[in-house]
């Protein structure tokens, strides 16, 4: 099975000279359709770095990126922003979503942005919503949801459209343990329904719901396994040097 | 009273930090203080310069002289303001009346005085195409008491009653090698010399006694040498019936209680209903410099809200975090208010010759205006201090929890304040109808109220307007993306959003209701103009009794042979000898016109062909008339009603002078035709031909001069001179129809210029705040997928949201006093004695569609596009993302 999302030997470094920091250095790794991986690491290691640049957001200062087999390092702007449209889907852990459109309008953003018919595109989110269990909230505006309901709204908008890379950074850090974990049950529903999932987190018990886990520490993987002993890898660092 | 001000020192510290590091937000509010300010300054600034005020430009007046004594003949009760001359003086006229002589005004004063003569007034001079005006001025040049009237600049001031000396505008005149004065009289021209009041006019400089004195500086005058002249000496002068400028009484006044009673009111300056209108333009300007100035604290406060959230977290009180807030508008308003002063202080001094250029009266020196100037400076900062109020006071009571949660928005809108602004729309359209109603009433006076209820309106206004943006918000759920997201934004930051929307609407309220009323003046003087002739011909015309009319019919022919000059006849009125012409319809009231005249020397004219009604300026269809009458013998009389043609009784009296009564000459019924005229006005009583004119035994003379042809400019520039050079009282007129007031286009286009850069201004300021506002959001769009122009997309958007609710909701508002301040500006109820005649009109509205449309839809749509395209395109991309 080809790989959705396959990074090779990723470089980016912020700034230049003496105040340069390199937040990457050579990552490579894959993934694959139905599959889910944690990315995990201590805070600074580049996990979010990676995660931009793997949606697009950000370009390598070497490397390749490619997505669905096209390299998103030669693509243009305006194609890489299809390609989000299209392929790729974020959940950030602050939520992000618009405050002036209601639930179902940031669902159907992406499909609307691409051209699609605002109402093909909001029928399209109500579905998306139903999938995350809380259609019922589709015309309400952020600001009256808990964290849980937004974030669901966000997960909604990163897989509306079909889209079968999805990348989520932190996803429950500013959600409870019980509404986190709901979350993330959700992500796993839609990797084994077929898409390739991305998930950076930096609690061990998160990491159970992956399929593999890679390990960044100081912009390296360090440890990339699916059976490794994540507790121990995560509570005595220094011995895996 | 220690701890307040420590508690404002921290405020204003954290103003400062706050306005360094976001200094675009900051210098836009700056610019928005500065710019009204410095205009306000640099206007201010060059009138004070421009007027003479208290003992400026003395010299120019007295010369060294320590004051001017000046008498009229018949002057008698003799009153005085300080300045006679420009601040006022009163006197009555007896026959009896014997104003001092040089002798009792000198002994008057007392002590060691002596009196240069010196007489100012208008003369007439032959220049090559005619005869052309000048100022006069005859005194003794050469007495060192005149230094500072005139300045010599080429050859010697005149040394004998036959020399004068001349300005170089008059020399450009070409009056040949001689001055020659209209009556003949010719002068040698030894030099030329400049007036120190005025450039770039005709003077003419002689010895005292050479020219004619007309002017409104007395029959007799003198310039006296001495000591100064004190008020209680020009009081006593006042007794003897002379008027005096006095160098020490300008510079130190009478104050009122000292002037005589006659004379206090004339100081009294402008009146209420003046002082009300001006304090209501600068409300007017204050609120729009606060709504303007408006959005950019609030988008400051909401910045800072993090930063008062935490405050109140620490135990600090709203009335701590509401100072922040205002100490910024303390900063900036202080700051943009100096530097207001100092940029308009420097306009004024670079401008100062430039405007100099386009007035002949010479500027005085320099002079700024500091008090008024600390007044300005002091509302430049009352704007700043007003426009930071409703953020502070906003961010003062912000949800705690809610903002360190990281919830953005206003809180929810309140209920009251939308009724508060319908509450006053109807207040504002009361009073727009109670200025209709004072305007047809007699006493007049209906601008005040309807000013009044601009400002109420405009008030009103800006509490409606959070009702238009949520509304729009609500409607938006179909619009395309980038609109949906702009006016629910727009919706959201009500803080940030409404003062921008009410900007432009103030902006749009003022440019609609301008332009209404202009329109309607126009319409007014369009629809009342009244032709003199009928339309491209020409006349010359003449009210004397002993004009020359064969020498003005010889210069037409010379002038335009080839459009056939011809006289006009009538029986002459006005000279010594009065003729009265009467025409009744058989069975009809006496009264047929209620105005007649104005244009020939005549009230009938006598036709020696139809074609003379040409002359009358009548409408194609009353000129048809008449000439279809005249080509059948029958008279035409002119009435302001509809009249039944038929038999008419036709009289003709006149009264010689030193007769009693009145002498029928001749008195005849003949069948005569009524043509009803337009706007009540008919140029004469009666048409009459030839033969009927005969019958009536009534003495017939030329009355003018008709050029059937009409004229070019340029024929019309040469036979004016000729016939000047003829008579002065002579006047060549062509008709050309109604012609708009060139001032009028010219105002048209500063208020659609103003109307334009407001508006951008308002739509600018609210777009950058809210595309700076709504980075996080553009930075969700990013990572969405959406193109980089999508944010172009919004900024269009969001400036066609503020642009197009500001302007329908300012169109709306600017009716209101629009459509009032019709009634008084084109009533025409006090132009008829009586009830205004049928067919006519009582006031005029004219509403510019097209300037409206240009303005509600064009300028949003054009600001629109113009944002879009200066946004910058890139969409922040990892703005959140951390
Ligand atoms: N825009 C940037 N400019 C400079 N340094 C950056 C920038 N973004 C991230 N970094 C640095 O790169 C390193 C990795 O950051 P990040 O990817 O956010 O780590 P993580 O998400 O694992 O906490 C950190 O040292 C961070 O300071
Ligand atoms: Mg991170």
């Amino acid at each position: 099975m080809s790989a959705v999302l396959r990074l090779v030997d990723v470089h980016r470094t912020h700034g230049e000279g003496e105040a340069a920091v390199h937040a990457l250095r050579g990552v490579s790794f894959a993934v694959h359709s139905g599959e889910l991986v944690a990315v995990m690491g201590p805070s600074g290691s580049g996990k979010s770095t990676l995660l931009t640049i793997a949606g697009g957001l950000d370009q390598p200062t070497s490397g390749r990126v490619e997505v669905e087999g096209s390299d998103l390092v030669t693509l243009s702007q305006a194609q890489r922003a299809r390609m989000r449209r299209t392929s790729i889907g974020y959940v950030f852990q602050g939520f992000n979503l618009i405050p002036a459109l209601t639930a179902v309008e940031n669902v159907a953003l992406p499909r609307e942005l691409d051209g699609v018919r605002s109402r093909t595109a909001r029928a399209e989110a109500r579905a998306a919503l139903e999938e995350v269990g809380i259609v019922d909230l589709a015309d309400r505006f952020p600001d009256d949801m808990s964290g849980g309901q937004q974030q669901r709204v966000a997960i909604a908008r990163a897989v509306v459209g079909e889209r079968r890379l999805i990348l989520a950074d932190e996803p429950t850090g500013a959600l409870d343990s019980e509404t986190g974990e709901e979350i993330l049950r959700l992500i796993r529903a839609r990797c084994d329904a077929g898409a390739a999932g991305v998930l950076v987190t930096h609690e061990a018990r998160h990491a159970a719901w992956a399929d593999r886990v890679v390990f960044l520490r100081d912009g390296v993987v360090i440890d990339e396994s699916g059976s490794a002993p994540v507790d121990r890898l995560l509570d005595e660092p220094a011995a895996s040097r | 009273m220690s701890g307040r001000l420590t508690s404002w020192r921290l405020a204003l510290r954290l103003a400062r930090r706050d306005a360094r590091r976001s200094w675009v937000r900051s210098g836009l509010v700056l610019v928005l203080i500065a710019l009204p300010v410095l205009a306000v300054t640099a206007a201010a600034t060059l009138y004070e310069t421009h007027q003479m005020t208290g003992s400026e430009g003395v010299d120019r007046r007295l010369g060294t002289a320590a004051a001017k004594v000046y008498t009229y003949r018949h002057a008698a009760d003799v009153a005085q303001t300080a300045d006679p001359e420009t601040g006022g003086a009163s006197w009555a006229t007896r026959r009896r009346a014997t104003p001092p002589t040089e002798r009792q005004v000198l002994d008057t004063l007392g002590g060691e005085r002596r009196a240069v003569p010196i007489a100012t007034g208008y003369l007439r001079y032959r220049t090559a195409e005619g005869m052309g005006d000048a100022q006069s001025v005859a005194t003794d040049f050469d007495d060192p008491l005149t230094a500072g009237i005139a300045t010599l600049s080429s050859g010697h001031w005149p040394e004998s009653d036959d020399e004068v000396v001349v300005s170089q505008a008059l020399l450009d005149r070409d009056p040949g090698e001689q001055l020659t004065l209209r009556g003949g009289t010719k002068l040698d021209i030894v030099g030329t010399a400049e007036s120190t009041s005025y450039r770039d006019t005709a003077f003419v400089f002689a010895r005292p006694g050479v020219l004619p004195t007309t002017g409104s500086s007395g029959d007799q005058a003198w310039l006296v040498a001495g000591g100064p002249v004190v008020w209680q000496q020009v009081r006593q002068l006042n007794d003897l019936g002379a008027f005096v400028v006095s160098r020490a009484v300008l510079a130190d006044p009478p104050s009122a209680s000292q002037l005589d009673p006659d004379m206090q009111y004339s100081d009294a300056g402008i009146d209420s209903a003046e002082l009300t209108i001006l304090v209501l333009i600068v409300v007017m300007v204050l609120i729009e410099v606060v709504l303007l100035a408006g959005p950019a604290f609030a988008v400051g406060a909401r910045q800072q809200t993090r930063t008062l959230a935490l405050i109140a977290a620490a135990g600090g009180t709203p009335r701590q975090a509401r100072r922040v807030i205002l100490a910024s508008g303390v900063v900036l308003g202080a700051a943009g208010a100096v530097l207001g002063v100092v940029l308009g202080i420097a306009a004024a001094r670079a401008l100062q010759p430039l405007v100099q250029h386009f007035d002949v009266q010479r500027f005085g020196p320099f002079d700024v205006p500091w008090l008024p100037l600390g007044g300005v400076a002091a509302f430049g900062l009352v704007s700043a201090l007003l426009a930071a109020v409703v953020p502070a006071f906003i961010a003062s009571r912000q949800n705690v929890v809610a903002v360190l949660g990281g919830r953005r928005g206003d809180t929810r809108a309140s209920r009251r304040s939308p009724l508060i602004g319908l509450v006053l729309v109807g207040v504002a359209v009361a009073l727009a109808a109670l200025g209709v109603r004072r305007a047809s009433g007699m006493g007049g006076g209906g601008e005040v109220p309807i000013a009044l209820s601009a400002v109420v309106a405009v008030l009103g206004m800006i509490l409606l307007a959070p009702v238009a943006v949520v509304a729009l918000a609500r409607l938006a759920g179909r619009l395309p993306l980038p609109l949906r997201f702009a006016a629910r934004d727009a919706a959201r930051h009500r803080t940030r959003t409404v003062p921008a929307v009410a900007a432009v609407a103030a902006t749009v309220a003022g440019v609609v209701a301008l332009g209404i009323s202009i329109t309607s003046d126009e319409a007014e003087n369009r629809e009342t103009y009244t032709p003199r002739l009928a339309m491209g011909q020409a006349s010359v015309t003449d009210y004397a009794q002993k004009a020359d009319w064969p020498a003005y019919l010889a210069a037409a022919r010379e002038v335009a042979p080839e459009s056939g000059p011809t006289l006009i006849r009538g029986i002459p009125s006005g000279g010594r000898t009065y003729v009265d012409f009467r025409a009744r319809f058989v069975g009809q009231p006496r009264s047929m016109l209620s105005s007649w005249g104005g244009e020939l020397a005549t009230s009938v004219v006598v036709a020696r062909d139809p074609a003379d009604v040409d002359a009358l300026g009548l409408d194609a269809e009353a000129a048809g008339r008449a000439r279809r009458a005249l080509a059948a013998g029958q008279p035409v009389v002119f009435a302001d009603r509809a009249v039944p043609d038929g038999p008419a009784r036709l009289t003709v009296k006149q009264q010689a002078p030193r007769e009693r009564r009145m002498t029928t000459l001749g008195q005849v019924q003949v069948d005569a035709v009524a043509v009803p005229v337009a706007q009540a006005y008919a140029p004469v009583q009666a048409v009459l031909p030839t033969s009927v004119a005969r019958r009536l035994h009534a003495p017939v003379a030329d009355v003018g001069v008709l050029v059937p042809g009409g004229l070019s400019s340029a024929q019309q520039q040469d036979l004016s001179e000729k016939v000047a050079a003829i008579s002065s009282r002579a006047e060549v007129y062509v008709e050309r129809g109604y012609q708009a007031d060139s001032a009028v286009v010219i105002i048209k286009l500063i208020l659609a210029g103003l109307g334009a850069v407001l508006m951008l201004g308002g739509t600018l300021t609210a777009t950058f705040l809210a595309l700076s506002d709504a980075k996080p959001d553009l930075a969700t769009l990013a990572a969405v997928g959406a193109r980089p122009r999508t944010r172009r997309g919004v900024a269009g958007g969001y400036a066609l949201v503020v642009g197009l609710v500001g302007s329908v909701l300012g169109a709306l508002i600017g009716a209101i006093p629009g459509l009032a301040i019709t009634y008084p500006l084109t009533d025409r109820s006090g132009y008829f004695s009586g009830p205004v005649p049928d067919g006519l009109a009582t006031h005029y509205i004219d509403i510019p569609w097209l300037m409206i449309a240009g303005v509600v839809l064009g300028l949003p749509l054009l600001t629109a596009l113009v944002m879009a395209a200066a946004a910058r395109s890139r969409l922040p991309m990892v703005a959140r993302l951390q």
